[in-house]
């Protein structure tokens, strides 16, 4: 073997473990930092979003459904019952509209609400129509009506399951772990049953009712991204910037 | 030369010579190549030392890492409220059951344990002079010796001895005992000891269920790791041994270090390069499953991987990386060509997705119809060699024939009659044995009819262009197929524009003219609904770019307005098996009208009507596509072709082509047919008998180097580091041109003939991933993957499965996706349970005769083909692939073997359902609490139409009792995000019951519910669904 190939063996080793001597040194400053812990919100300086959606366009006309396949639903209903995909109010401003923080918050994480929401299977519909839930938060799913139903949840982020509930069964509580804008919640049996929940990281969503109004509390002061997602119409964003204490405004217009 | 007289004084060699300088650079020189060679030794010429200092330490700080992130998950779990539940009732449990195990425990150990021990010693002293007396007894030489010594042992046997014993108080007492009294107390305490023992098992029980429950609660929900085991760990590493780790299989002389530096591989912590400060050399194996499988003690490393295993001294060699090892390690995106290795036979493997990918490509893309591969096509290579056994027996039987005829007339004229009588004989003989010939070759054409139905081929029947196609279309196909449909199955060519006239001119004129029927127009917008929904898309794509959706399987119709005649189009779509012509291949042609009429025959040719008038052999009356018949009605099919019809680009046009009719470009066309092997994938008249133009590629991952013809290339690849396997089937897929660069060749006939497939990275990865595998492997055969019994049906099953595209619709494998999941319209909550079925668990799931007859018949009705057997309400259509008996066998057994059932299949026999039972049954069946009739259908056409799950009605031929009870249960288990929800039954003592509102009558039914449905499913009887469905209309 030629010698200095031999000598550059030998030194190589050297090179190489100083090197990696080095590399390990710097793995001790790699350490990850940990999530900002649960902040409160200091009340003083509180701000508030606030606004309404309204409608634009044609309005549209929602079929009748049809529950005869299942009297037990059917009797509960003088008339049969027009689908909730839209439902626009006396004002033309437009319920079931979720209206959410979309961007602007610092990241940090918010303590899940202690109190369940609720998510009723009643005269064969869910009420409500559309939940905004936090990430982790007890959502406790009833069965009001005389007949089997069962909850479907198909997640894209989460875990789809599908549950039975019987008539007069106990109440399920469930939690999505995940985070995940609209997920449709479908009960197999009656197939004209729709629900959607809103799994949010955060506290600051809001969904509007029969005046098409909401309103987003307790927010730290800042700039926002607020977006209205709507079942069947494109969702809409609007930026806010609010003060201390400050109640912002922000008013969508959901193009039909 | 000295000056004598000036001699130069005699130096004295003590003052003036000294060797002290060499010397000193030599001992220099010395002590250092002796620090050189300690150091070489012990380190330069050992880098794995290293490795494993710094593993060491990388691992024992990322263990300190973790260990409090997992002891607080376990913490956490531990304190959740469940947990606590269990250890309150563990508490409640010891403190109710403990004092009474504590008393039982107390007298064993202390009571009847000691006074055993003590009165055995004394006893087994006793045992021994016994013993030894009856061994001097059986020795002794006279009676009388005997006789004293039996008086010996009756002397001890009476003998009283003192024994102490001692109290519960631990004080001793003593006893006199005889060795019979001792034999008898001995016996009572231990039956007393073992009837304790027993009681105290079965008291502890309940506590030691519980505290499984408990152990397992933990390790279901905690971290991946209990903290145990990570002290474990790190204990480990604090005795820390440098030393090399070694694998080694004594009998196939497998020697590999590789984890002399990967020392993480087996650990069983998951270690992911970032957790280790970058170095990939320490992860943890990627598929902890795959070495479940291949036990590392067993396997070793190599085998799977290449590289040297013994090399220690350097990373290169023990890789393997260098000219002088024939293995070098596989790199990440050909690290499947291992699994190859031994898993010779099959198309699919599980988890080596990249070189299943290969395998398919190599099937799909046609690169059999060049290349022989062993285990591919094997249907035709069966064919051939049927047919040329038939025609060996018909020779054979020409020669008994001449024979019978010779032996007669000789015994016609034979002088004796012994003589006549035994050439009458002989004639005879040979009847009989010409019955047999054709009773074997009846066999033999039973199964060609069979293997005719099996064969298919790659490309389209290129005997239909006239009827089919666009006729300037043709040359600019073939000129540049990927220029006019980007991702075309076909290749390009390189061609001239001489060539690409003489073929088309070919291809045109040995078309056939055959009858084809006129359709009126259909509905662009329902076909197009009916193409998106029915199925076709599992195969077929539609949309350009972004816009595309659907299979790669089949061809993208995006352009068929621009290139298909619709009457062909429409004939197609309502059955693409139909011939226009069937091909007989003993007259090596298609036969025609005229040869029906001149046998006196109908002019019909279909699966029923497989005989050639002219022959009476078997002939070939399907189509070679694998495109299966959808069962689709005639307007629909007409609605489809309507809607295909519309889809061209907005402007396009072919440049005219007259030539393809002159008849002096057809033999110039016919040659570069077959130079160009064209009938590999096409049915080409006159061409039907063609043999593959390329080389066989069995074992090409292991041909010599220099043997791939790197050309003018050889020199670079060297210097770029690309000479070898990997470098050559790479660059080769890339551009099968690139090894003809700078060669002088004036004849385009000369150039490589190998087409361009403009392979995506991620198809030519695969590919190389499959050649590289493809070895003369050095391991002996018994670690080629050859299983016995029904895993042999599963190698050959998943051939058919990927044949016909079963996974385009279904779900064959677990975390595979089909085309349907990836539809942007089967995302939606709707259309989600519009996919068609999982069939992972197929096997267990259905009977397999049932299976047999609706592969064979998917409407499952004889009158009604236009519809789907089980899932009528599904608007994918489950279509009829024309199996031959052998596929179909193959299949039912594939999915018998995937689920583990054993062969044959024997119905499990139910408890006969009572009258009462029927009628508890069909109340609960048929009550609002049960949501089964609300999907389910039950054949009745008014309930029906809502249906949204398979018929009940056929459930006991259909199903197997075992799979539907644990399908009532947990469907979810089967196939998570069914629309059957679970939760239906909850536990109550030992049985299932109900979790719903229950029909008057069950209060004192005690059995199993959920069986009760079974068994009432499976005793259906016409009468019974009668009432069923009455019920189910009224009730609901």
């Amino acid at each position: 073997m030629n010698r200095s190939i031999l000598i550059t063996l030998g030194i190589l080793p050297v090179l190489f473990l100083a090197a990696c001597g080095g590399a390990k040194e710097e793995a001790k400053k790699d350490e990850a930092p940990a999530a900002a812990p649960a902040a409160a919100v200091d009340e003083a300086s509180a701000a508030s979003i606030t606004g309404k959606v309204m409608f634009a366009g044609d309005k549209p006309t929602m079929r009748a459904i049809s529950m005869d396949a299942t009297p037990a639903c059917s009797r509960q209903h003088s008339t049969p019952p027009k689908s909730e995909e839209v439902v626009l109010n006396a004002d033309g401003s437009l319920a079931n509209v979720f209206v959410y923080v979309k961007a602007g918050l610092t990241a940090q994480s918010w303590p899940t609400p202690t109190t369940p929401a609720k998510l009723d299977q009643k005269t064969c519909v869910y009420t409500p129509h559309v939940l905004g839930v936090m990430v982790n938060q007890d959502i406790e799913i009833t069965n009001s009506d005389p007949t089997n139903h069962n909850i479907h949840p198909l997640p894209k982020s989460n875990r789809e399951w599908n549950e039975s509930q019987p008539p007069g069964g106990d109440a399920k509580v469930k939690q999505f772990p995940r985070e995940e804008l609209a997920i449709p919640i479908k009960c197999n049996v009656h197939p004209w049953m729709r629900s959607y929940v809103h799994v949010m990281s955060h506290p600051y969503f809001s969904v509007t009712g029969s005046d098409g109004t909401f309103s987003i509390k307790n927010l730290p002061p800042g700039e926002y991204t607020l977006e209205a997602w709507h079942e069947k119409y494109p969702a809409q964003e609007v930026k806010v910037k609010v003060g201390p204490k400050e109640e912002g405004k922000a008013d969508f217009t959901i193009k039909g | 030369m000295s000056d004598p007289n000036n001699p130069i004084p005699e130096q004295d060699p003590v003052v003036h010579s000294s060797l002290s300088k060499p010397l000193y650079i030599s001992a220099a020189l010395l002590v250092l190549c002796t620090v050189w060679a300690l150091y070489d030794e012990v380190y330069a010429m050992r880098p794995w030392k290293s490795y494993q200092s710094r593993f060491a330490a990388l691992y024992s700080e990322y263990l300190k890492k973790i260990t409090p992130v997992e002891e607080a998950d376990e913490t956490k779990v531990k304190a959740s409220g469940e947990y606590k539940r269990m250890e309150q009732q563990m508490a409640d449990l010891r403190a109710k059951l403990g004092p009474k195990m504590s008393e039982m425990e107390r007298e064993i150990n202390q009571v009847l344990t000691p006074k055993i021990i003590d009165l055995n010693n004394a006893y087994q002293v006793l045992r021994s002079e016994i013993s030894a007396l009856t061994y001097q007894i059986e020795v002794a030489s006279s009676d009388s010796s005997k006789n004293s010594l039996r008086a010996d042992i009756e002397e001890i046997k009476k003998r009283m001895e003192s024994v102490s014993l001692p109290e519960p108080d631990g004080a001793l007492k003593k006893y006199e005992y005889s060795y019979a009294k001792m034999e008898e107390d001995l016996a009572k305490w231990r039956e007393r000891k073992t009837q304790l023992l027993d009681r105290l098992a079965e008291t502890r029980k309940p506590i030691m269920e519980l505290d499984e429950k408990m152990s397992r609660f933990v390790a279901d929900r905690g971290p991946e790791l209990s903290g145990s085991v990570l002290r474990g760990l790190r204990a480990k590493l604090d005795n820390w041994d440098i030393s090399i780790r070694q694998i080694h299989v004594r009998d196939v002389d497998l020697v590999d270090r590789c984890e002399s530096c990967h020392l993480g591989i087996r650990e069983p912590v998951t270690i992911t390069a970032a957790d280790m400060n970058g170095e990939r050399a320490f992860t943890s194996h990627p598929r902890k499953e795959l070495l479940k499988i291949h036990d590392p003690e067993r396997f070793g490393c190599s085998p799977c991987h290449n590289g040297n295993g013994i090399a220690t001294s350097s990373v290169t060699k023990g890789h393997g990386r260098h000219k002088y090892w024939l293995w070098p390690l596989y790199y990440p995106e050909n690290v499947q060509a291992g699994c190859q290795h031994c898993h010779v036979k099959e198309i699919v493997t599980e988890f080596a997705t990249a070189l299943n990918e290969g395998r398919e490509l190599f099937r799909r893309r046609g690169c059999i119809g060049c290349h022989r591969y062993e285990a591919y096509d094997r249907d035709w290579e069966e064919l051939v060699a049927t047919g040329q056994t038939i025609r060996n027996l018909e020779q054979q039987r020409a020669d008994y024939q001449r024979e019978i005829g010779v032996s007669t007339r000789r015994a016609d004229v034979a002088k004796e009659n012994s003589e006549a009588q035994r050439l009458y004989q002989h004639a005879d003989n040979l009847r009989i044995r010409i019955s047999g010939i054709d009773s074997r070759i009846e066999q033999l054409d039973l199964r060609t009819s069979d293997l005719w139905k099996e064969v298919k081929k790659v490309g389209p029947n290129l005997k239909d262009v006239r009827l089919k196609l666009r006729k300037e279309w043709v040359p600019v196909w073939i000129k540049d197929p990927h220029a006019w449909r980007p991702g075309a199955k076909m290749p390009t060519f390189r061609l001239t524009e001489e060539e690409v006239r003489a073929i088309s001119a070919f291809i045109w004129q040995s078309g056939v003219n055959g009858p084809l029927a006129k359709h009126p127009q259909g509905n662009a917008e329902r076909g197009k609904e009916a193409l998106e929904t029915r199925g076709c898309l599992a195969c077929h794509s539609i949309g350009e770019g972004s816009q595309q959706e659907g299979g790669d399987f089949a061809a993208n119709l995006s352009r068929m307005g621009e290139k298909i005649n619709y009457d062909y189009m429409v004939r197609w779509i309502d059955n693409p098996r139909q011939r226009t012509l069937p091909y007989d291949p003993h007259e090596k042609r298609d036969l025609t009208e005229e040869d029906y009429k001149k046998a006196g025959v109908p002019f019909v040719f279909d699966n029923e009507h497989t005989v050639s008038p002219v022959n009476g052999r078997q002939l070939l009356v399907q189509n070679m596509t694998t495109m299966p018949h959808m069962r689709l009605s005639i307007e629909e099919a007409r609605d489809i072709a309507t809607y295909l019809m519309t889809r061209k680009r907005a402007s396009f046009s072919f440049p005219p082509a007259g030539f393809m009719d002159d008849p002096k470009l057809k033999d110039r066309g016919r040659f570069l047919v077959r130079h160009y092997g064209c009938a590999a994938c096409h049915e080409i008249a006159g061409l039907e008998d063609e043999q593959r133009i390329g080389t066989e590629l069995t074992k090409e991952g292991s041909k010599p180097l220099e043997r791939l013809d790197f050309a003018l290339l050889t020199h670079d690849a060297y210097k770029e580091g690309w000479y070898n396997h990997k470098g050559f089937f790479e660059n080769k897929l890339k551009n099968p041109a690139v090894f003809d660069k700078g060669k002088e060749k004036t004849d385009p006939l000369e150039r490589l003939k190998m087409p361009n497939f403009n392979l995506e990275k991620k198809e030519v990865d695969a590919l190389t991933t499959f050649l590289l595998g493809s070895v003369e492997s050095p391991l002996p055969p018994r670690y080629h993957y050859n299983p016995p019994g029904q895993k042999q049906d599963i190698i050959e099953g998943w051939w058919l499965v990927r044949k016909y595209n079963c996974m385009g619709c279904h779900q064959l494998l677990i975390g595979q996706e089909t085309v349907f999941m990836k539809m942007k319209r089967y995302e939606d909550p709707d259309w989600k349970e519009q996919r068609p079925p999982s069939l992972i668990g197929e096997g267990a799931r259905v009977n397999p005769g049932w299976l047999k007859e609706f592969l064979e018949n998917p409407a499952l009705s004889e009158s009604n083909k236009d519809r789907n057997g089980v899932r009528t309400y599904l608007k994918a259509r489950m279509p009829t692939f024309y199996f031959s008996d052998g596929e179909l066998r193959k299949l039912v057994l594939f999915f018998e073997a995937l689920s583990n059932q054993a062969q044959p299949f024997i119905p499990s026999r139910l408890d006969p359902i009572t009258e009462q039972e029927r009628l508890l049954a069909r109340a609960l069946f048929t009550s609002e609490g049960a949501p089964c009739l609300k999907c389910h259908a039950t054949g009745d056409p008014a309930h029906d139409a809502r249906a949204t799950a398979p018929n009940f009605v056929t459930a006991g031929q259909r199903l197997k009792p075992g799979w539907t009870k644990r399908w009532l249960l947990d469907p979810a288990m089967m196939i998570p995000g069914t629309a059957m929800p679970s939760g239906l039954f909850a536990r109550e003592g030992d049985r299932w019951v109900f979790a719903g509102p229950l029909p008057a009558g069950f209060q004192n039914y005690r059995k199993d519910h959920a069986d009760l449905l079974v068994r009432y499913m499976f005793s259906f009887t016409p009468d019974e669904l009668a009432r069923m469905r009455s019920s189910a209309r009224s009730g609901n």
